[in-house]
């Protein structure tokens, strides 16, 4: 045991020392910070599109822009919403009358502030506007009005929210009757992103509007543009039927139920990831554990390659019995493993609860629950044992006859076969976590870890965890023996190493064939 | 006393390939014992059965009066014939590790670890990775680690092989150092010299079979007398000598085997008048031409 502890002991230090480790400690926290920030920095770094704008019908182009003007100003006027709680940024900025009128505007639903700034740039009489928001309008709407009239656009920029005039600036287009033409060199030359055409009577839709572009991938423009002109064209659509604005929004009701996740630019996607979450988590683990499993057994058969090329295991075995040998290395491995998977929990528990505000993003609750969840983080732990138990025993056995590290990366790519498996399975099976598939590799020990951390969305019934876990731990026991009877011949092997298939008749061979120890004869 | 270490008719076998085939051997307690034998011969198999690396097919072995060889081990310092160093660990650390898996306490055998470094001459490598340490410092350092314990028994396999002459000595002294505390020492090695300079007893072995045992005097005298000659000329003119068996010509020096009855003197002035003679010693044969006659024989049979 004194020797057990001591080859353990050495292993730990040594591997703590050494910058794989390190590399294995910060990749996750990197991963994950990666993960939060890059979203939110590709937003910020995305590039101003330049477009312009011939419109044919001589009324939509200003709709239009009405309607992204009044899109822009419900957004500061969310910003004042969120302010009393959140200290919003540029809260300097707002107009005195916006800070006033705060908390009435936090008391408005998301769509009703939609209205009220409509209302607001428009003036019109805000017949559609709730009791509450007409208030606002009474009270403050001039002040608000003057205040968005002669705000710069560097100061609204400040407020950090996500206008259209950072991403889309609309360049007037030229007059005349060669205007296409011009566009079409301005596109062509890189000056401009793109321009739209917009068709003589786009209520009756008779004809298409065009838009031209360069660049066939990003389509948030076309997209965003074209959202706003098919929301005005639709509600010309209603007027010209004398359909009553009420009854129209009554008819658009349901509609707008779907809508209202679309609606919110940006956010349809953190809506649906969000649901999705729960589903897909156990991904995230899979991934983690395949990568802590593989990398730190593997970190054990190069340390084994290690002893054997550069010459020391001879004299450790002077010291201590091959089993005594393994025992403390595949401990101390476990050791260094184990803290390595700690530190990743760790970094999960606290960085999705306080990353997401760092980078200014909201703390997201649901993902935080999960990193706590203690189903998920109990498999993942014991997972992570028991797979790199199984895989330990067998590379420290691989790891034995091989003399150099190459001979060790040539025997890489049969494992890396078998460990491909769970991860080409771990879409089907996130879909699909009770399915076939999912419980027949349930039942294949070197695919147990990963692909019943791979069904906790399931979850898996209590019998198959007690019946997968029970097969996982006989086969351990086989692959340990196995591991034991490799390396105590393998070690003091030279030369080229053997094929597998003598490896498997030390394996099978009775003990005295093979260098393995006899009994003490007394 | 009770020999230090005793094998019994000790068999092992590789598949088909017969290391080493029934040998017996008695090493006392305070002997140099030095194992001779061509390469392939079994030495290394039978050290490493005594160190119980490898176990015997059949025989027994008693290592410090102890049947069980796990529980001697504290008590052995071996340095095998392939040895190395763990190359990113600090050099006394290593040498510490080495001593605590020998049962040291940590806080002793990082003592003894600097004070062997610094008696060694390697005090200021203590804290550096043994990835720093040149050739022969790591050799230096191989054999610290052998000693750390102060074993009762030192088994040494090849320890001058790839050694520079400064090296060959350090191991000399540390050979008999460790023979001046009344400890025991077996090595291997197939320099003759070195085994003719230093051992009590040699034990020859040749195809996993014992060829000759006992001390170094009775191994020499085994073989016939000769005579040994130092020379400046042309070595041909050895060659058909009236009276002279054998010669073994080795360029400057030569060893000479007389026939039956045949008179030094009359040899000693047919060579002043071939060559100049720088010296001329009637003695018993070298332990090399010891060796390389049983082996031959060996071969022969």
């Amino acid at each position: 045991m004194r020797r057990i502890f001591l080859v353990a002991q050495r292993e730990f230090v040594q591997n703590v020392r050494t910058k794989g480790f390190w590399f294995g400690i910060l990749f996750f926290p990197v991963m994950l910070t990666a993960f939060i920030a890059v979203p939110q920095l590709l937003e910020r770094a995305k590039s101003v599109r330049r477009y312009a704008v011939i419109d044919e019908s001589g009324w939509l182009l200003e709709a239009v822009n009405a309607r992204i003007a009044a899109n822009d100003l419900r957004r500061v006027l969310e910003v004042a919403a969120e302010a009393p709680d959140r200290r919003a940024d540029g809260w300097e900025v707002l107009a005195p009358a916006l800070q006033e009128s705060s908390l009435m505007l936090a008391e408005l639903s998301e769509e009703e502030r939609g209205a009220l700034a409509a209302a607001l740039l428009g003036g019109g009489d805000g017949a559609g506007l709730s009791p509450l928001a007409t208030r606002v309008r009474e009270r403050y709407g001039g002040d608000i009005r003057a205040w968005w009239d002669a705000v710069s656009r560097e100061d609204l920029r400040r407020l950090g929210s996500d206008f259209s005039f950072a991403r889309y600036v609309q360049v007037p287009a030229p007059d005349g009757p060669d205007a296409q033409a011009e566009l079409t060199r301005q596109v062509s030359a890189g000056e401009l992103f793109a321009y739209f055409v917009l068709e003589a009577d786009p209520v009756a839709g008779g004809r298409a509007s065009r838009y031209v572009s360069n660049n066939l991938t990003d389509e948030d423009l076309r997209a965003w543009f074209g959202y706003q002109a098919s929301s005005e064209v639709r509600e010309r659509r209603l007027a010209q039927e004398r359909i009553d604005p009420a009854v129209a929004r009554w008819i658009q009701a349901p509609l707008r139920i779907e809508v209202r996740k679309v609606t919110a630019t940006g956010e349809e996607e953190a809506i649906g990831s969000r649901d999705k979450l729960r589903q897909w988590a156990p991904v995230v683990f899979v991934y983690l554990l395949w990568i802590s499993v593989f990398s730190v057994s593997q970190m054990l058969m190069m340390n084994t390659v290690e002893e054997k090329s550069s010459r020391v295991i001879e004299v450790l075995l002077s010291s201590v019995s091959p089993v005594e040998l393994l025992a403390g290395k595949i401990t101390g491995i476990a050791a260094t493993g184990l803290t390595m998977v700690l530190s990743w929990l760790l970094v999960l528990f606290f960085g999705t609860k306080y990353l997401p505000a760092f980078f200014g993003a909201p703390a997201d609750l649901e993902l935080s629950a999960l990193a706590s969840d203690p189903l998920l983080i109990g498999s993942f732990l014991a997972y992570f044992v028991l797979g790199y138990l199984f895989f330990a025993a067998i590379l420290a056995g691989l790891g034995s006859v091989c003399n150099t590290v190459s001979d060790a990366q040539n025997m890489m790519p049969a494992i890396m076969l078998v460990l491909f498996v769970p991860l080409l399975s771990m879409v089907p099976i996130g879909r699909d976590p009770n399915g076939a598939l999912a419980q027949i590799l349930s039942y294949i020990p070197p695919f147990t870890p990963f692909v019943m951390m791979n069904r906790a969305a399931g979850p898996p019934t209590m019998l198959e965890y007690v019946l997968t876990t029970l097969l996982l731990l006989v086969s351990i026991v086989v692959a340990l023996w196995a591991g034991a009877k490799v390396f105590r011949i393998g070690i003091l092997l030279t030369g080229k190493p053997p094929r597998l298939r003598e490896i498997l008749r030390w394996v099978r061979a009775p003990v005295g064939v093979v260098p393995v120890r006899k009994e003490d004869p007394r | 006393m009770r020999p230090a270490l005793v094998l019994d008719r000790v068999a092992k076998r590789f598949g088909d390939v017969v290391a080493v085939d029934s040998v017996s051997l008695e090493v006392p307690r305070g002997a140099i014992y030095g194992f001779i034998g061509p390469n392939g011969a079994g030495k290394t198999t039978t050290i490493r059965m005594i160190m119980s690396i490898l176990y015997p097919d059949s025989g027994t072995i008693t290592v410090l009066d102890s049947r069980n060889p796990e529980a001697v081990k504290d008590r052995l310092g071996y340095l095998p014939e392939e040895k190395g160093l763990y190359k990113k660990m600090r050099t006394a650390e290593l040498l510490a590790y080495f001593g605590r898996l020998k049962g040291m306490r940590t806080g002793e055998a990082t003592a003894r670890a600097r004070r062997l470094l610094d008696a060694f001459g390697l005090g200021e490598w203590a804290d550096r990775k043994s990835e720093t340490l040149s050739k022969g410092m790591g050799q230096k350092v191989q054999i610290l680690a052998t000693l750390i314990h102060d074993p009762e028994l030192v088994i040494l396999d090849e320890p001058f092989s790839g050694l520079d002459p400064v090296n060959v000595d350090l191991v000399r002294n540390v050979i008999l150092d460790v023979r001046r505390q009344g400890r025991t020492v077996i090595f291997s090695t197939h320099v003759m010299e070195q085994a003719e300079q230093l051992c009590d007893f040699i034990f020859l072995i040749h195809r996993g079979r014992k060829v000759l045992d006992g001390t170094l005097r009775d191994v020499r005298q085994s073989g016939e007398p000769c005579v040994a000659v130092d020379f400046d000329g042309d070595g041909a003119a050895l060659q058909g000598l009236p009276g002279v068996r054998r010669v073994n010509d080795r360029g400057k020096t030569a060893e000479l085997f007389l026939e039956d009855g045949a008179d030094p003197q009359a040899l000693l002035k047919l060579l002043v008048e071939r060559f100049r003679v720088r010296r001329f010693d009637l003695r018993e044969p070298s332990l090399h031409e010891v060796f390389i006659r049983a082996v031959a024989e060996k071969r022969d049979a």
